[in-house]
């Protein structure tokens, strides 16, 4: 691996900060900066243009690519460049070694690793910008384009980027599922409703082998990768797990192992709730693994998933976000040391909590550093402050609170440190249900072709209607509909964690929003929230500070 | 027979008549009807209210979840349940008690949503503001029951519903007792009993649930119960698909618990 030096130097440096505790941090903080100086410093250069160290700008800039079986420990904190400064990737166990270590080695039959699609430059999730450098530099032939979930359809012709585009274009896999949905035990649901392909730019819902028609039907949808860090906070078993939904009132699903009801916020679709049954799923359809998962691989991959915290370490210019005196709810060490599984509010326990610590300046503070600094808190206020009224959006709106409400972003947005939904939920906010999914325009001049499936769900006559989009709703994508075959559960996903964003664009579980300003916007139009452009920079300077 | 001293008598005729009147006149203040619901912006939460022949009625604010009353939806209709009172709150005749039940089908029609204006305000400060929520839910759950003791006996749980209502986020409250109550006791065997409600509104005509729900919501309970980890208990169920008139409390499920 090419930025083994680049990693190297960085890491060794701040691998003592997981030995040493919080006194060795401004030193290190002093070597990041350092390290921002010597990345960005390639910044801004052709491609081709030759570093000292004698590579190209553009391999420089891959460098942090992580292969499957590289053989490199990963240090106690791993700090990346990205667009908005630098994530840090914090091992609370001291350093990896990831020789022979299952979720770095190609355990599969298709060459991927775990760490394939959970890179740590990318947050411990999967960039657009890595998936396009990886097409690039590998012809295409990187592992992460294998044709079982990396390619539109397995069908379609090897290496070539239309037959990636979702990949290329949305970083997003193909997940199969099988109709009629399956629940967790893999018996079949009776779906409340029909449903049919509308438009199948990927042809492979329409496939004869593949497809809805094909011998064992099947839905594909398309989905990004989730963030593999965190998962104290993913799978908590604190405020809101019961033995029933809080939203739905349904079963929780139940560790098979114990009984006890989880947490059902990790998968997009929350087919599967505990870290083993993931993985398994994972082996068997992302990496193609010929057999199982041994107990001990799957402990070990648990062990390293339950260890690992990703939070942006720096705003680049814009300076730290993990100072000693830091703002308590920034960084990957204070998301280690958080209160897990707790509800956040605006007042008492803030979602993100920013303190005292950059109300006045502190000394040495750059002028770049205070304004980035009070655009964040801005962003912090309004994120927990700035009402709305948030309209027809499934088990939101649906519990209790009415269609509208008058709320801020920290409502639904509201576990401690994460930003994630505490409870077990699924909503529509409308990424993947029309008419607020994001579709190219049709006109005679467009030139651009939807890259999205498009099903027509018709709920039958004896459920009840879908309560904001009626009988026959389009989407891109049912959600969980997929699974549980509830008909209010159409275009339903699970919210993501909010850390790490700046490592890992596009956003949303269809990759719609390809920058956090289109995520912004997102919301904005939406929810008609009416923010102003300084609005939509401090809130968008706040998610990525995150 | 001792005799009755017509002092007694007299004192009993008055309490009577007065818990006859009390009774005429609840009656009187009884209010059903369905409408559109209307969301009136305050400078802190909203109200929700309701128009029937001519007169406005507040129906309650937005809370949170742990409120006794849950706002309907703009694109429903909304069956209200209550009695009228005297009291007025956002310029409406407040209801209350209250129970209100969002009407599954699409209404588009119903969108009102007013604006803050000059003089229409809540008049008391809201248990939970729209955005700081003062780190708790607006109001305090009821305390968990107490843990069975042997011997046991049988009990009967309820699930209430609104009007054509189904399983949502509020049956977790009525059925986690159930739930705990029949793992400590370990049951031989459950009865899920569905009822299916009518309601006769203030302009005379009567609402009747669809026919199968009682079933359907019997059917869905014990379900629910044995996805929850009852899968080895025996269950009957029964349905009473003959409407009930009355109010809200008779849509139910009855739930016994057999040791």
């Amino acid at each position: 691996m090419g930025g083994a030096g680049t990693r190297g130097m960085l890491g060794r440096g701040r691998a003592e900060w997981g030995v040493f505790g919080r006194w060795t941090r401004v030193s290190a903080v002093a070597l990041l900066a350092a390290g921002i100086v010597a990345i960005s410093g390639l910044r801004g250069q052709p491609p081709g243009a030759v570093t000292p160290d004698g590579r190209t700008a553009a391999e420089q800039e891959r460098s942090d690519w992580w292969a499957p079986g590289s053989g490199e420990a990963l240090p106690a904190l791993a700090v990346y460049k990205n667009a908005s400064g630098h994530v840090g990737v914090l091992n609370t166990e001291g350093p990896v070694q990831t020789k022979g270590h299952p979720f770095f080695e190609p355990i599969g039959s298709n060459g991927r690793a775990c760490v394939s699609c959970h890179q740590p430059a990318d947050g411990m999730g999967l960039s657009l910008r890595s998936i396009n450098e990886r097409w690039r530099d590998s012809g295409g032939t990187d592992p992460i384009f294998a044709m079982n979930d990396g390619a539109n359809c397995p069908t379609l012709a090897p290496g070539k980027a239309s037959s990636h585009s979702l990949l290329l274009k949305r970083g997003l896999f193909r997940i199969a599922l099988p109709w009629p949905p399956r629940n967790a035990q893999g018996k079949p649901v009776a779906p409340e409703f029909d449903i049919e392909v509308v438009r199948d730019p990927g042809g492979c819902n329409t496939d004869p082998i593949y497809g809805l028609n094909g011998e064992n039907p099947t839905i594909s949808v398309y989905r990004r990768p989730r963030v593999v860090a965190n998962m104290s906070y993913v799978t908590h078993d604190g405020f809101g797990v019961g033995p029933f939904v809080g939203k739905t009132g349904e079963p929780a699903l139940r560790d098979p192992d114990t009984g006890k009801p989880l947490n059902m916020n990790m998968m997009a679709d929350a087919r599967t709730v505990t870290l083993k049954a993931q993985m398994a799923d994972a082996a068997r359809d992302h990496l193609m693994i010929v057999g199982r998962l041994t107990p001990d691989q799957a402990a070990r991959i648990e062990a390293f998933e339950r260890q690992v915290y990703v939070a942006q370490v720096d705003m680049g210019a814009g300076g730290s976000l993990i100072e000693p005196d830091g703002p308590p709810g920034m960084g990957p060490f204070n998301l280690r040391d958080g209160a897990k599984g707790v509800l956040g509010n605006n007042t008492t326990r803030w979602v993100i909590p920013v303190g005292d610590a950059w109300t006045s300046a502190k000394v040495g503070e750059t002028a770049q550093q205070r304004a980035m600094r009070d655009s964040i808190l801005r962003g912090q206020k309004i994120f927990h402050f700035r009402t709305f009224w948030i309209r027809d959006s499934m088990h939101l709106n649906t519990v209790g609170l009415g269609n509208p409400t008058k709320r801020t972003c920290s409502t639904c947005h509201g576990m401690h440190m994460t930003g994630m939904d505490t409870v077990n939920g699924w909503m529509d906010i409308g990424t993947t249900n029309l008419p607020w999914a994001k579709e190219a325009p049709r006109n005679p001049w467009q030139t651009e072709d939807e890259l999205m499936p498009l099903f027509r769900i018709t709920c039958s006559r004896s459920a009840q209607p879908h309560p904001y989009l009626g009988r026959v709703i389009y989407t891109q994508d049912p959600g969980r509909a997929l699974i549980s075959g509830r008909c209010n559960d159409v275009g339903t996903i699970v919210m993501q964690q909010f850390r790490g964003l700046s490592a890992r664009a596009p956003y949303f579980s269809n990759g719609s929003a390809q920058t956090i300003r289109e995520l912004v916007d997102f919301y904005d139009r939406r929810y008609n929230v009416q923010l102003s452009e300084q609005e939509k920079a401090d809130l968008g300077n706040f998610l990525a500070a995150l | 027979m001792r005799g009755v001293a017509p002092s007694n008598v007299a004192v009993a005729l008055t309490a009577l008549s007065l818990i006859v009147a009390t009774a005429a006149q609840a009656k009187d203040r009884h209010l059903a009807f369905v409408a559109c619901p209307i969301v009136q912006d305050t400078p802190t939460v909203p109200c929700w209210l309701a128009q029937y022949r001519g007169e406005t009625y507040y129906m309650g604010i937005q809370s949170d979840v742990s409120a006794d009353f849950n706002p309907p939806s703009l694109g429903h209709k909304v069956l209200v349940e209550g009695t009228v009172t005297d009291k007025t709150v956002c310029g409406a005749r407040v209801i209350e008690p209250i129970r209100i039940s969002i009407m599954p089908a699409l209404s588009p029609e119903c969108g009102d949503l007013r604006v803050v204006r000059e003089g229409v305000d809540l008049g008391f400060t809201p248990p939970r503001p729209p955005g700081p929520s003062g780190g708790r839910l607006a109001f305090t759950p009821p305390a968990a029951p107490p843990t069975p003791t042997p011997p046991f006996t049988a009990k009967t749980f309820l699930v209430p519903y609104d009007f054509e209502g189904m399983v949502g986020f509020r049956t977790p409250d009525a059925l986690t007792p159930a739930l705990s109550f029949a793992q400590i006791i370990k049951p031989s065997r459950i009865e899920v009993t569905g009822y299916r409600g009518a309601t006769r509104l203030s302009d005379g005509a009567l609402l009747v649930e669809h026919e199968g729900i009682a079933r359907e919501r019997a059917d869905e309970i014990a379900r629910m119960l044995r996805g929850a980890g009852l899968d080895d208990v025996s269950f009957e169920i029964i349905a009473h698909e003959r409407p009930t008139q009355g109010g809200p409390e008779l849509r139910r499920v009855e739930i016994k618990i057999i040791p």
